[in-house]
């Protein structure tokens, strides 16, 4: 292909982010529930018509780019010629459609030109209830998929221009509040048109000759960029594995095994040795794997390469079918992040030992997740109220690790604690960082943060998932690990008991609290190596205790 | 005798702007600013135009006055020492935020740390629930204790308890037991007062801004009374704020976090004013200096208003004028991408030391450069300027591209144009389509020195079909300074469903928003005939959680009756729904979550004087020079200076109009005229493109 003028490439780029952010911003401001409005856990994109990531918007998500290139492979299988103007596909299956957990539900509206299929307008949404046996379809203790909630395979939610009332009904009678949830989609559906009509535009203007040629170069140019930074990387075989806490049924220490192979320009996963498919629901299908090894490149090799196919390209991974980040048909994936999140960790691990002066230490490596659901004393109506909590960052070769932030694959805003009053019967207690929670290290590691909540005259129902709440966020270089999660429930007089690391339906009486901890970071370098002003700093600001400094950091 | 002053206080140079308020003349000076004490330059200026216009300084009424004090000191982190006293359990509260990273991928890039480092972040016990009931009583033994022992060199408090946007009484306790405090003086910032808003980070967050910034803006402003206001003993002096209008001195002092934005915010008001004088209700500005460029939308005269902001890496929720920025400037470097692809900016020659073709020592080519390489700026540098600018280096800095291109120097050049218009006109989408406005129905009004040379480009790539260039477009903002009005922005929060019964609740809102407005115009003792009031909400679908204004009443005076029942109420939501957002549900409840009563004090200024003849035709052409307005190649172009210009006036392009402070070029096809205020009105050719 002959390359095209970079300036005008340059032009319409710009003009394609235009569309993937405005879409967002629009699907943010219209739905109605409070995780895409104020969290932001979704994302907008344009694929071309086969079916490749051309444009992510600026504020999606890691975890969610390679889930729709896995829909639109399957889309294309399923629908090939028999796709029209004014379809609209839905699809949220991890199995079946190219979905990561059932809550993510996935569109594609298809952009025609003419009789011509120019291109794909595509957006993911995190639903906050899909159905299933919990309340906030991400609860622990599931076996198999069907019990965590609807799944759609792809299937047409307009044929034509013309909403099926039918499939909107199947899809809403399956969901808690769905009057929200409908909210949700037709935020999805009005992205979904806007950002066709605007691809239209931007197709006038350029002409399908230059558009699609383009597509094909965005994509390319990524590529060989990427390819580009792995070549400055040592050659070399690369091992590493860390162990999963539990699947919240009856597996436990739960292995991450990989090894990275780079060589000249190219890189292998190869994830062989990794534990098989387990029964509880933090198995990864092969769309998330990818997802997760394409953020932790990016992130060492060069945060500012654009997000599209020409990097998931780049990405070669060898993951037997049938086990932990392959997983196959039936097994639950709702908490696939807390997976996704240590794979990250473990790519990591392994390229610390290639590039020495990026590594960065294991984060908090999970989506702490705390659901409380109920009936709202005030007016009897049913409430969820579902959040995921950041934690520690690792120590990184020149600062500490970051404290209390969303580590990794997502970066979603925590709810503020007066929308939370305002709209729930919960009190919270308290919102702060957990003392002694970094590891120790010449640049220490993040911290972990504490939310004590409590029901307000009523009980309610509490579920949640935790990990690293055994196994530790791992240091670098000779840095300490940093400390694990706990769910503990709080008495009236004080007193509390540690909860099941993943605990499904707890009853929260009204003298009761539920404390969230959440992980820590591990540290990078030898604590001996912490300069005297930092280890100040550590004690003044009464993040550690004295009885912390005087352990790791007195010679 | 009387006259109205601005002065906008910048980095390198402090602009004035005077009015005489019987004749309507405007004089223009500017002085080099005294970064260590502004207040100097102020007078040296004042005291300059009074010896070369004759603008008496006893006899002026209005200093208007434009600062920068809090932005520098919050990005040079220059401010005062805080303590925050907050509600048990909550400490770090400020430093989470809202537990994002500011990168989604660079894992080196930090937030900055909080103002107030954690141990200066104290606890008390105290809450209040949701509703505005107390949970627990404040321990006013326990504050006492705390207060006892403050650091020495603490200067400021800022008191953030939860809900206190219901129920200001306990921040107002620890306020009191502050500043009746025998041995040591302190600011005192409250989060209820400073913008009792729901949302406690972002609460938080403006309100230890504003407790920072109070002994620096105290100092500033005990130095200009002191040292400016004895020279203008009869002037009332206005602080411009970032929603736009001015504040007293006395709110500049309690509140001077709403200064932090007020420097492109006064370009807005100016850019209103002119519009207002050209009779276009609709424009976008586009403010392009030489580092970065501000852009907002303007409906019907009126500035969109936007309630959440970061400076400095802080988050800031406040009236603010709806302002992107974006790093596209004069001074913007074109440099190559890993992946090959051309980029301008966000980095930047600035003015030291600027794009090579100053000859100062910048080697890397910048949008400046292109322009002179195109014909479109004049080798003999701006009309009236002493600087020359050097077509031999800037093409030497060009060449580097275009061998990377493999094309010619022009070429390049031209790349480097398009690129940085594509830039704003990314900007440009954010605060139009993205907030569901058309640029279409708008006319793009550039100023700043370097606006006017690529507004073409830029209203073309949006459907835009005319460009409003104002009279004087580097003054555009000490302009704004003079036409500001008084103004303070009220608001409560108070969720209230929309529906039958909860009209007397809204009205008791609105008559207590009223009651505070009519102390401020008391305070501020502004006569009934300037008084005006605008009532407006943030209403929202049950369940959702972002809200969206809906503008209720205007006028001289307003009466709790102007709060419309539910159902028409309703219907104004859902007008607004449709217009942001393409839709509506008219089954779905709705609630109000703020009540925002914006007071003014209007004052009556009429149009500037223009140019005083009127005359029809075409103007003379002082030069010709081959300029390029598109790829392929350069025309033979007629210059023209703008001083010569009359309203009346037609030019069609092919041509150059130059002027002491900007380069406008009228495309080939395109027709210029001069309106009768002065203000060059371009409509783009129809037939082109």
């Amino acid at each position: 292909m002959k390359d095209l003028d970079p300036i005008k490439l340059e032009i319409l780029w710009n003009g394609l982010l235009s569309i993937t952010d405005e879409t967002f911003v629009v699907l943010t401001r219209s739905a109605y529930s409070t995780n895409i409005k104020e969290r932001r856990d979704h994302s907008t994109a344009i694929m071309d018509r086969n079916g490749r990531l051309v444009v992510q918007a600026s504020q999606a998500l890691p975890i969610h780019i390679a889930s729709m290139s896995g829909l639109m492979a399957c889309l294309l299988e399923k629908f090939g010629e028999d796709i029209q103007d004014g379809d609209l596909f839905v699809a949220n299956d991890p199995h079946t459609a190219g979905g990561t957990h059932l809550p993510d539900v996935n569109m594609a509206r298809p952009v025609f030109s003419d009789e011509e299929l120019i291109g794909f307008m595509c957006n993911i949404a995190h639903h906050a209830d899909i159905g299933g046996m919990a309340p906030g379809s991400m609860a622990g203790g599931m076996s198999e998929i069907y019990q965590e909630g609807l799944r759609i395979p792809v299937i047409r939610l307009f044929r034509r221009g013309e909403l099926q009332h039918d499939i909107m009904d199947l899809l809403l009678l399956n969901v808690r509040i769905p009057e929200e949830r409908r909210g949700d989609y037709f935020a999805q559906i009005a992205a979904c048109r806007l950002g066709s009509q605007r691809l239209l535009e931007i197709f006038t203007e350029y002409g399908s000759d230059f558009l699609l040629a383009a597509f094909g170069q965005i994509i390319d140019r990524t590529e060989k960029r990427l390819r580009r930074a792995l070549s400055e990387v040592p050659d070399g075989v690369f091992e590493f594995e860390d162990v999963m806490d539990s699947d919240g049924i009856d597996a436990f220490d739960i292995p991450i095994h990989l090894k990275l192979a780079i060589d000249g320009d190219r890189v292998h996963f190869d994830f062989s040795g990794t534990s098989k498919q387990v029964p509880g629901n933090i198995n990864v299908t092969m769309n998330a794997t990818q997802a997760s090894a394409c953020y932790a490149l990016k992130a060492l090799l060069d945060p500012d390469v654009p997000n599209n196919e020409g990097i998931l390209n780049v990405v070669e991974i060898t993951a037997p079918e049938g086990t932990l980040l392959n997983a196959s048909f039936p097994s639950p994936v709702a908490a696939r992040a807390h997976t996704c999140q240590r794979i990250v960790d473990v790519v990591l691990g392994a390229l610390a030992r290639a590039l020495p002066d990026r590594a960065v230490a294991a984060a908090n490596g999970a989506n702490t997740t705390a659901v409380f659901a109920g009936t709202d004393p005030r007016t009897g109506n049913g409430y969820l109220y579902l959040e995921t909590l950041g934690g520690g960052l690792g120590g990184r070769p020149t600062h500490d690790g970051k404290d209390g932030v969303q580590a990794h694959i997502t970066n979603t805003s925590n709810l503020p604690v007066e929308a939370i009053e305002m709209e729930y019967p919960l009190l919270v207690e308290e919102y702060n960082l957990v003392e002694d929670s970094g590891g120790a290290g010449e640049f220490r590691g993040g911290m972990g943060l504490r939310r004590v909540v409590r029901p307000v005259d009523h009980i309610c129902s509490f579920n949640g998932v935790g990990e690293r709440f055994r196994h530790q966020p791992w240091g670098v270089h000779g840095g300490l690990p940093g400390r694990t999660g706990r769910f503990l429930l709080r008495e009236d007089d004080g007193e509390t008991t540690r909860l099941d690391d993943k605990p499904g339906d707890v009853k929260v009486k009204q003298d009761q609290a539920v404390i969230v901890e959440t992980p820590g970071a591990g540290g990078f370098g030898s604590p001996r190596q912490r300069s005297p002003d930092r280890i100040e700093a550590d004690r003044e600001s009464g993040k550690f205790s004295e009885q912390y400094i005087e352990q790791h950091y007195t010679p | 005798m009387s006259w109205t002053i601005g002065v906008d206080v910048g980095g390198t140079f402090t602009d004035f702007f005077v009015l005489d308020d019987a004749s309507h003349k405007i004089h223009v000076a500017k002085w080099p600013s005294t970064p260590a004490d502004p207040a100097q330059a102020i007078l040296q200026g004042l005291r300059k135009m009074s010896r070369q216009f004759g603008v008496v300084l006893e006899q002026a009424r209005h200093l208007s006055h434009g600062t920068t004090v809090g932005t520098n000191a919050l990005i040079q982190r220059k401010g005062g020492r805080p303590l925050l006293i907050t509600t048990r359990g909550f400490r770090d509260l400020l430093e989470i935020g809202r537990q994002t990273r500011p990168h989604m991928y660079d894992l080196n890039k930090d937030n900055p740390p909080p103002l107030v480092p954690r141990r200066r972040r104290l606890e008390v016990h105290e809450r209040i629930n949701a509703d505005g009931t107390v949970l627990q009583d404040i321990d006013r033994e326990q504050v006492e204790d705390l207060l006892d022992s403050i650091d020495d060199d603490v200067d400021c408090v800022a008191v953030c308890f939860l809900f206190s946007f219901v129920n200001k009484k306990h921040e107002r306790a620890v306020a009191e037991m502050i500043q009746n405090k025998a041995d040591r003086r302190f600011h005192v910032s409250i989060s209820s007062e400073v913008q009792p808003e729901f949302r406690e980070y972002e609460r938080f967050s403006t309100t230890v801004l504003n407790a920072y910034l109070q002994p620096v803006m105290a100092h500033y402003l005990e130095n200009l009374e002191q040292g400016v206001l004895k020279a203008l003993p009869r002037a009332r002096l206005g602080i411009n704020q970032s929603a736009g209008g001015l504040m007293s001195a006395r709110r500049a002092r309690s509140f001077p976090v709403r200064t932090a934005l007020s420097g492109p915010a006064a370009g807005v008001v100016g850019a209103v004013y002119v519009a207002r004088s050209a009779r276009r209700a609709n424009v976008i500005t586009l403010d392009m200096g030489g580092t970065s460029a501000d852009v907002a939308l303007v409906r019907d005269y009126r500035a969109d208003v936007a309630y959440e902001r970061q400076v400095a890496g802080f988050s800031v929720r406040l009236p603010m004028v709806d302002i992107e920025t974006v790093g596209a400037g004069g001074g913007s470097i074109a440099w190559f991408d890993r992946d090959g692809l051309l980029k301008v900016g966000p980095a930047s020659a600035g003015a030291e030391p600027g794009p090579a073709c100053y000859n100062r020592g910048g080697e890397r080519p910048t949008v400046t450069d292109a322009n002179l390489i195109l014909g479109r700026l004049s080798p003999g540098g701006l009309i009236g300027g002493e600087m020359e600018l050097s077509m031999a280096l800037a093409r030497q800095a060009m060449e580097p591209i275009a061998a990377e291109l493999g094309s010619s120097i022009e070429h390049a050049a031209w790349g480097v144009l398009g690129i940085v218009v594509s830039n704003m006109v990314r900007t440009i989408r954010t605060v139009s389509v993205e907030r569901g406005h058309d640029p279409k129905g708008f006319s793009l009004m550039p100023f700043g020195g370097a606006g006017p040379l690529h507004a073409r480009d830029v209203a073309v790539s949006l459907g835009m079909e005319e460009i409003v260039v104002p009279l004087s477009p580097g003054i555009v903002c000490a302009q704004g300074l003079i036409v500001s009005d008084l103004k303070e922005d009220f608001v409560i929060s108070h969720r209230t469903l929309v529906e039958k019964g909860e009209e007397k609740s809204c009205r008791s809102i609105v008559e207590e928003l009223l009651g505070l407005a009519n102390e401020w115009f008391k305070s501020e003792q502004i006569d009934p005939d300037r008084r005006h009031l605008e009532l407006r909400l943030d209403a929202r679908y049950v369940g959702q959680n972002f809200e969206l204004e809906v503008g209720i009443a205007r006028g001289g005076t307003l009466d709790p009756e102007c709060m419309p029942d539910s159902e028409r109420l309703k219907e104004l939501f859902f007008e607004a729904h449709e217009t942001s957002y393409g839709y509506f549900n008219p089954d779905d409840e709705v609630e109000v979550i703020n009540f925002r009563l914006t007071a003014r004090a209007g004052r009556t200024l009429e149009s500037p004087s223009g140019p005083s003849a009127s005359r029809s035709g075409q103007p003379q052409v002082a030069a010709v020079r081959e300029v390029w307005f598109e790829d392929g190649g350069p025309v033979e172009t007629g210059i023209v200076d703008r001083g010569q210009l009359q309203p009346g006036h037609e030019i069609t392009g092919p041509a150059i109009i130059e002027q002491l402070d900007t380069t406008t070029p009228v495309y080939p096809g395109d027709r210029a005229e001069v309106d009768k205020a002065g203000n060059l009105i371009i409509r783009i050719d129809g037939n082109q493109e």
